[in-house]
């Protein structure tokens, strides 16, 4: 009798024990095996201390994840925790299923203290829709041999820039290598010129586009000026293909987020032969400047219960013991967002970190300068999203260089796309 | 008695009946619907908008262009993959043990996921890959070629990736055709007098009509839709050089998110193709079958 009564109650408090599991699925874009790995080893340690809440990770692809979530959320279905970059986020808002994380940001940012940078693009209509977690800031990547060789300073101007790369432009080798495709990478590039040419606004303060500007013009023309010495097929190029040709030799320059793992991996070089520096910029200006994205998660889930926990977990991710675990599942790529996390033992004792730390302090320190377009202003406007997912700066960089318009030209259609975009 | 039969034979084929209607009757439903709507971003609210849709594709300079791209892409593709399916069919039709062994492995391309024989030939096309190492080690070119430079060049590119993928498929079937030719035809050519190449271009190829036609129909279906090659390899660039309609509708839906837009494309698109369907049934394949023309 004393046996059944037992079994009784232990089938009670498993049941007890399952029906008050609070289950979080996430959704995120980091498919690497080994950043997967990373991320499922994060979840292990805050499911083992969590009983009460099981996080399950599901990698999704960058390619294809808007209509993917946009679809999960119609048949509501969506995942609780989304990672995100700031204009899809705000196309995600647009469904109604993004909650606000405004009081868990707020208790986060007086803990660790967020980078402007980072927090500003999820921070508008008085709240806060996602939690920023990593930052990628893209920078002047060379090899000090060769620029050396060539009796070359690392660049800090526009003029700088172009002079080295026409220098070191020879039979077998490009001075620089910069993407002219249509792709996000392509945009980022050229937008760290628009910032550094003072052009980095693209919404006036009432939402209308302010894009066909002599400034956004001069970007465009030293961009065309600069591609002259990249390699013609980087007309084609996404991220790898950048990193590619830079460890191999056939460039000496590239503007990239990172490429130490690819130098590292790839070459024979010592880490001392990398170099990174700022994007440089007209001599007259002087503005420094770079893009800077703030990838973040949304909460997307109104239960209350698996709202906290997904709050929970994203709160577990920033203590700084776990935070440079974290940042660390592509070691010197994802930057901390955080004042704590850029202290954090747990970031800086990474090898590769370790072994090529001037250049991640170099990256760290670029973070403070950062913007991204369309969330300059404090404001922002639903237009960011079709312009960004339809890469319009990268439309307008093959205007120039692939059928030959003038700057000014592709500029000027530049700015009719955004405002047809922007209605 | 026979009636008993054939209402028993219908009631267990309703089920896969209504399924089979369900899923296509309502996803198309659907879509007809979005097409009269605003609906921008997926899932959100959206109002009734008439033809407005219909009327902005069709004045859409996009749309023509992606029209004209696609028209290049299908009849490309259809040149490139019969031309080299009828080519390697011809060449694995006698038996021997290296053919025997070749086609089984000739229809590795069509096994090979599309997403990383894409990865695989970027990788092998770019400036730094094996071609362009072995067109300058060959000192074919001076510098490397790039091959999504320029418009009509990354659509010739992407045609030849794609028809790269699908030939095996056409020539094994081609191969299984070829194969069905009774010997006695071709042989009896022959003792008329007639050459290896006369033999083919009045024997076989008249024979082989028929399947030639199913692959001309299906083949012009399938490479109309395709999407993922297109969008991995150039994303419908340079310049919307390589923007066929499946891109366009995308691009529209997701990247512009104006889903009526893509919708009434997409309404119009199938409008197209069934228009051509028709057409082929009519002139092609009726009269090829000895049917009503």
């Amino acid at each position: 009798m004393g046996n059944r009564i037992n079994f009784v109650l232990v089938v009670l408090l498993l049941g007890g024990f399952a029906l008050a599991q609070v289950d979080v699925r996430l959704w995120h874009m980091e498919q690497p095996p080994h950043r997967v790995d990373r991320v499922q080893e994060l979840i292990d340690a805050f499911n083992a201390a969590n009983p009460d809440i099981e996080v399950v990770q599901e990698v999704q692809n960058w390619g294809d994840v808007i209509p993917k979530a946009l679809s999960a959320v119609r048949a509501r279905v969506q995942p609780d925790i989304l990672f995100a970059i700031p204009d899809f986020t705000l196309t995600m808002k647009a469904t109604g299923a993004v909650q606000p994380v405004t009081e868990l940001a707020n208790n986060l940012h007086q803990q660790h203290g967020f980078l402007d940078a980072a927090i500003d693009p999820y921070s508008y209509q008085d709240e806060v829709w996602a939690v920023p977690l990593y930052g990628m800031v893209q920078s002047l990547w060379y090899r000090k041999d060769v620029l050396a060789e060539a009796g070359i300073e690392p660049p800090t101007t526009w003029e700088e820039l172009l002079a080295a790369a026409e220098a070191l432009t020879t039979e077998d080798r490009y001075g620089i290598g910069i993407p002219g495709s249509k792709s996000l990478y392509a945009d980022q590039v050229i937008y760290n010129f628009m910032i550094t040419a003072g052009a980095k606004t693209i919404f006036n303060d009432d939402g209308s586009i302010r894009f066909d500007t002599p400034e956004t013009v001069r970007a465009f023309q030293y961009y065309h000026d600069l591609f002259q010495f990249s390699p013609p097929d980087s007309v084609s190029w996404i991220w790898g293909d950048a990193e590619a040709a830079f460890a191999s030799g056939r460039v000496p320059m590239i503007i990239q987020f990172t490429t130490i793992t690819t130098f590292d991996q790839q070459t024979e070089d010592l880490p001392a032969n990398l170099g990174v520096v700022p994007i440089p910029a007209p001599a007259e200006l002087g503005e420094r400047g770079n893009i800077y994205y703030s990838n973040g998660a949304m909460v997307l889930t109104g239960d209350p219960a698996k709202k906290a926990a997904a709050e929970k977990f994203l709160a577990y991710l920033l203590e700084p013991d776990n935070y440079g675990r974290f940042l660390n599942m592509e070691p010197a790529l994802f930057l901390p967002v955080t004042a704590d996390g850029q202290e954090a033992e747990s970031f800086w004792n990474d090898p590769l970190v370790v072994e090529y730390e001037d250049q991640v302090r170099t990256m760290v320190d670029n973070s403070a300068y950062g913007a991204l377009f369309g969330f300059t202003t404090g404001q922002v406007f639903d237009g960011i999203g079709p312009i960004s997912a339809q890469n319009l700066l990268s439309q307008v960089v093959q205007r120039v260089l692939v059928d030959g318009d003038s700057p000014e030209d592709a500029v000027t259609w530049g700015q009719a796309q955004m405002e047809a975009a922007t209605r | 008695m026979r009636w008993r039969t054939s209402f028993l034979a219908y009631l267990l084929l309703a089920p896969l009946l209504i399924w089979l209607a369900v899923t296509i009757a309502v996803p198309v439903g659907y879509l007809v619907y979005l097409s009269f709507t605003d609906m921008g971003i997926f899932g959100t609210s959206a109002t009734f908008s008439g033809l407005e849709n219909f009327k902005d594709v069709l004045r859409s300079e996009r749309f023509w262009q992606a029209g004209r791209n696609t028209l290049v892409w299908i009849v490309g593709n259809g040149l490139a993959q019969v031309t080299l399916a009828f080519a390697v069919a011809r060449l694995l039709y006698r038996r021997s043990a290296l053919t025997n062994f070749l086609q089984v492995w000739i229809i590795l391309p069509w096994v090979v996921p599309g997403v990383a024989a894409v990865i695989i030939w970027r990788w092998m096309l770019s400036s730094i890959g094996i071609v362009n190492f072995g067109l300058e080690a060959t000192r074919l070119v001076d510098s490397p070629v790039s091959f999504f430079a320029k418009p009509s060049i990354a659509m010739a590119t992407t045609i030849a990736i794609n028809s790269w993928r699908w030939f095996p498929l056409l020539a094994v079937i081609l191969l299984a055709a070829l194969r069905n030719i009774p010997s006695e035809l071709r042989e009896a050519a022959m003792v008329d007098g007639a050459t290896e190449n006369q033999t083919w271009w009045y024997i076989v190829l008249p024979l082989l009509r028929p399947v030639l036609y199913v692959l001309g129909l299906l083949g012009t279906l399938w490479s109309a839709n395709i999407f993922d090659v297109i969008w991995l390899l150039t994303k419908g660039g340079p310049s919307g050089g390589t923007t066929t309609l499946p891109v366009y509708l995308y691009e529209e839906a997701f990247a512009r998110f104006s889903l009526g837009t893509s919708a009434a494309g997409s309404v119009v698109m199938a409008v197209f193709v069934l228009g051509f369907v028709m057409l082929f049934l009519r002139y092609g394949w009726g009269r090829e079958l000895g049917g009503r023309r």
